[in-house]
């Protein structure tokens, strides 16, 4: 039980990564990131590529992370033209980017399921009381909670951080106030997918990389920002540990029904408080 | 509500339309004259040729698979002649894809469109039962060279599908007889992935074990294709009491599964045993040390000392440098099989060419070792492998010959 | 604004431009049609079957275009129902019969009830929301179709269905088979054509411009919306029903995240609101998965990437078809 909990922590800590990005664009653009999960490929083939020495691991993070910097850049310029037409329409944009971008990464690295092993030190296991279990995954869950500390701290008390709060909060507030934050914007985005591609490499001793893993990851990354809330760095860290322990403990316990437990949970959420547990203003969901 | 000047929609799909439209005019013919459905594009390669549709995957998951099963066919093809008996092997290539989705279209296109005489191939099991009637309304035979659901010559069977490969419980019962009487009669926990060919694995698995005395304590069937992460199974099993498991895994969920087994520390307490086709062709060395002593059954095995084999072996490594898999052998026993039936066939068509395999006998020159048609599929060794370091690479040593064994009487 | 303009000819013409003449419109379709009906005279069969499945994808898309584009509720989960019917017309076809209407009839009524119990909580979102849960949906009825493998055969999909039995003989020659598909084709095409110009349709076009001025006027709009998410769902069983009858297996996939992004895919490129628009961006998705795909290793995806990121870009501002309800119109 111990391992499954724990499980749970480290599965919860690599959705918060790939998920605080989503949920901070979604918050502040209303822009539906459908890409999001084959920027997690990206960083995960690089991270698969490179995979068994710590000089490799480092250089897969450092690309992956240049990587999606420029991606999430990319993504905004090719939003903003549509910022004007309607939320739906950027939104199939980055649907068809995911189809292109998950199939170009298909042709580079073949369709082979392809695993990544733990950086050496890292790829044993200890033994946490009495219980056995691997390194890798421990170190996940304090990776996590680092990350989680900084984003928090960035967003709670910097300048930028306010100014990402208050365009979650209300948009056109902002910008009647006259501050432009266009550069804001496309820097969340970028540090967003930043995010996106590094939790590609760092889930890489888990989850592998192989055609199809991106739309799986998307879909968990869609419960967790849904169900925690939009634009809310603290609605990430909770929706995404509550789905970690639901999808580890669920699986452990009731195999058959986790998975419905996972999408009944979030429709369940869409309809009754659609801004989610932390969200934003309640005309959020009315849109 | 100005439409953009140059492009509007209309053009835009006018041109998609008419790019669209060129293949089509290759594609001219009647659908209804003459007969049934698959009937079309008439007989063939025609005077002293054979026209063979080589249906395996190109994209997909399973595009590994169907590149050890191209060169197998052609190894054998390229190291006599090119012939089929007195006929000129004349080779259709379709993708079958990864899903019925996409291999159904292909078989059709190649009996439809290609016109071929006979079809090879077919790596997944859902699409070797989803052509079924198609053959058998067209009159053609279908070699399978993998798939191994036993319904695709059991319940499903029609007298135009034969097999080359194997039945999923063939090899799992071969497995579950040697745990009985190997120890571990205690108990198994018995895991694989939740559909047909899994749960086929697990059911002839336990029926055999049991059947020597053996005790499930304790089995699981995993969400498939989809399951990336074991541990909550992993926990399950040591919580189980089992002194040894039992698993069977292919492509990406073995190399995750073997890996995590080791990571979870469950390696050194309860060893693990499986279908062959968790350490098979390219996951073994993906799978790295972690797969080191896992003991698997399978029909075949690289290492096998036979003067066949060694033959075999090195035309494959010296045309593709590296080791042949179990599927390369399939294809490659295929056209082996498709050379002994059309030489004594009197005809090309469907019927002939069924009476022709009727009277095969017995393969002898096979590289898995000889090895004979029973019920349309294959009756041979199932062998007992072992992980090992051979000289720095991970091979499946042969540890032990189980005996001839042929599809199990249905559960 | 032209919020409740009800186009008169299949499809719509932009209003900017002169109408063409109802008369124009109208031969050109049944030229259309009569062209279609003759091309198992023609045609060799692979290329007959190809265009079977054109028109399979073609209804589907045409009912999710009904629900995009006239009411302007995208659905990344349709394919559930599109499945659903499929599975449940297999079954039959399989168990009970598979004389010509009945697989039918079941397919539209497994499809509209799959679409009635999971619609109700659809109606009260909209946008990105509405994306998003329908997404969920359709993962979940995919789910269930793997767990229960006693009727669908899980995850090795539904083999074995037999063909369609018109008049007690079955229809295997490709030419028959098309014809029978291009008979439903047309009659769902008709009722979702129907049902566009109809009031009914017109009050679907106002509450996808603005759903606020919609209920002000005293349209009950969940209602509505509940209704056209019904009958969508019906129409993708027929579709589906079409779907086991010509392919004679289902797959999992069917039901899948795919198949819905690729019937959205070609309701867009088609141009939403256009109900013979979505049928060629059907072709052209099938095209170039099945014909174009093999040629290009499996990567027709790609293709198809590429051509929606570019068709999102070039569509037209204000096309008739994909505005949704916006905050503050004046």
């Amino acid at each position: 039980m111990l391992v499954s909990v724990l499980n749970g922590l480290a599965i919860g800590s690599l959705l918060f990564i790939l998920a605080v990005g989503l949920s901070l664009v979604f918050g502040m653009m209303d822009v539906l990131n459908l890409a999001h999960g084959a920027l997690f490929l990206g960083g995960a083939y690089l991270g698969a590529t490179f995979s068994g020495s710590w000089g490799g691991f480092l250089a897969a993070f450092g690309i992956a992370a240049v990587g999606g910097l420029v991606a999430g850049a990319l993504l905004s310029l090719m939003t903003a033209p549509l910022r004007r037409r309607s939320h739906l329409d950027q939104a199939l944009l980055t649907l068809g980017v995911a189809f292109v971008v998950a199939e170009l990464l298909i042709i580079a690295f073949g369709d082979d399921p392809l695993s990544a092993a733990a950086p050496p030190a890292l790829d044993g296991s200890v033994t946490v009381l009495g219980a056995v279990y691997p390194t890798y995954r421990l170190v996940l869950i304090g990776v996590g909670a680092v990350l989680a500390v900084a984003v928090y701290l960035v967003v709670e008390r910097t300048r930028v951080g306010a100014l990402v709060r208050a365009t979650v909060a209300d948009r056109e507030m902002v910008a009647a106030v006259g501050i432009d934050n266009r550069l804001v914007t496309t820097a969340v985005f970028a540090v967003g997918s930043l995010l996106a591609t590094t939790a590609g490499v760092l889930g890489g001793p888990i989850y592998g990389a192989r055609p199809g893993l991106d739309a799986t990851v998307l879909i968990l990354a869609l419960v967790v920002v849904v169900i925690g809330g939009l634009g809310s760095v603290r609605g990430a860290l909770v929706g995404a540990l509550i789905i970690g322990q639901v999808d580890t403990l669920g699986r452990v316990l009731l195999p058959e029904l986790a998975s419905f437990v996972l999408f009944g949970a979030l429709a369940l959420v869409l309809v009754l408080r659609p801004q989610g547990l932390f969200g934003g203003p309640a005309s959020v969901g009315a849109r | 509500m100005a439409d953009h000047p140059l492009l509007s929609r209309r053009r835009l799909l006018g041109v998609f339309g008419a790019a669209a439209s060129l293949p089509v005019l290759s594609a001219c013919g009647s659908s209804v004259g003459g007969g049934g459905g698959g009937d079309g594009g008439g007989g063939g390669g025609g005077g002293n040729t054979v026209r063979v549709g080589l249906v395996v995957p190109q994209s997909g998951v399973y595009a590994a698979l169907g590149t050890d099963m191209q060169r197998g066919w052609q190894l054998w093809l390229d190291g006599n002649g090119g012939r089929f008996g007195d006929y000129t092997v004349e080779t259709v290539l379709a993708d079958e894809g990864e899903s019925p989705q996409t291999g159904v279209p292909a078989v059709q296109k190649v009996l439809q469109s290609d016109g071929v005489d006979v079809v090879v191939g077919i790596v997944n099991s859902a699409t070797a039962l989803g052509v079924r009637d198609l053959l058998a309304e067209s009159k053609k035979v279908l070699i399978v060279a993998n798939a191994g659901a036993e319904d695709v010559t059991g319940a499903g069977r029609t007298p135009y599908i034969w097999r080359s490969s194997f039945t999923n419980g063939q090899i799992s019962a071969a497995m579950g007889t040697h745990l009985a009487e190997s120890g571990f009669g205690e108990g198994v926990y018995a895991i694989a992935p939740d559909y047909a060919a899994g749960t086929e694995v697990i059911s002839y698995f336990t029926r055999a074990f049991e059947a020597g005395g053996g005790r499930v304590v304790g089995s699981a069937q995993t969400p498939f294709g989809s399951t990336t992460d074991f541990q909550p199974f992993l926990t399950g099993i040591q919580g189980s009491g089992a002194r040894a498991t039992f698993c069977f895994y292919s492509g990406a969920e073995a190399i995750s599964f073997v890996q995590q087994y080791a990571a979870f520390g469950l390696a050194e307490s309860i060893p693990l045993y499986g279908s062959g086709f968790l350490t098979e062709g390219n996951v073994l060395p993906q799978q790295g040390a972690a797969a080191l002593g896992v003991q698997n059954t399978l029909h075949y095995s690289d290492q096998l000392d036979t003067p066949e084999n060694a033959a075999f072996v090195d035309a494959y490594t010296a045309a593709h440098g590296e080791s042949p898999s179990c599927f390369a052998v399939q294809a490659y026993d295929a056209a082996n099989v498709l050379n002994r039936a059309l030489g004594t066939a009197t005809a090309l068509d469907g019927d002939a060419v069924v009476t022709a395999l009727e009277g095969v006998g017995t393969i002898d020159d096979s590289p898995r070792g000889p090895w004979t048609f029973e019920n349309q599929t294959p009756r041979q060794n199932i062998y007992l492998r072992e992980v090992q370091d051979s000289g720095g690479t991970l091979v499946n040593a042969v540890v032990q010959d189980l005996g001839p064994q042929g599809q199990p009487a249905a559960v | 604004m032209t919020a409740v303009d009800a186009p008169a000819v299949p499809g719509g013409t932009p209003a900017a431009t002169p109408r063409a003449p109802r008369g124009r419109a109208g031969l050109l379709a049944v030229a259309v049609v009569l062209v279609l009906a003759a091309v198992p005279f023609f045609l060799a069969p692979f290329a007959t079957t190809t265009l079977t499945r054109i028109l399979v994808f073609a209804l589907f898309a045409v009912s999710l275009d009904l629900l995009v584009g006239v009411t302007g509720l995208p659905s990344l989960g349709h394919a559930a129902y599109f499945g659903a019917g499929a599975y449940a017309a297999g079954w039959v076809s399989i168990n009970v019969t598979a004389q010509a209407p009945v697989p039918l009839l079941v397919g539209a009524a497994v499809g509209a009830v799959a679409a009635a119990l999971t619609g109700w909580i659809t109606v009260r979102s909209a946008g990105v929301f509405f994306l998003m849960l329908t997404l969920a949906i359709g993962e979940s009825v995919q789910q269930l179709a793997n767990t229960w493998d006693s009727v669908t055969g899980g995850a090795n999909g539904l083999t074995g269905v037999p063909s369609v039995r018109i008049a007690g003989e079955p229809l295997t020659n490709a030419g028959f088979v098309y014809w029978y598909v291009l008979a439903v084709f047309l009659l769902g095409f008709a009722i979702v054509w129907l049902v566009a110009r109809s009031p009914f349709g017109a009050a679907l076009r106002g509450i996808r411009d603005n759903e606020p001025r919609m209920r002000a006027l005293g349209y009950p709009t969940a209602l509505y919306k509940y209704g056209v998410f019904v009958l969508a769902g019906g129409v993708a069983g027929i579709a589906g029903s079409l779907l086991a009858a010509q392919a004679r297996f289902v797959a999992l996939s069917d039901l899948g995240f795919l198949t819905a992004s690729f019937a959205l895919l070609a309701v867009i490129i088609g141009g939403a609101g256009s109900l013979w628009g979505a049928c060629l961006g059907a072709a052209l998705v099938i095209l170039i998965r099945d014909a174009l795909g093999p040629s290009l290793d499996g990567h027709g995806t790609l293709v198809l990437g590429v051509v929606f990121v570019l068709v999102v870009y070039l569509l037209p501002r204000g096309a008739a078809g994909f505005r949704l309800p916006r905050r503050n119109r004046s």
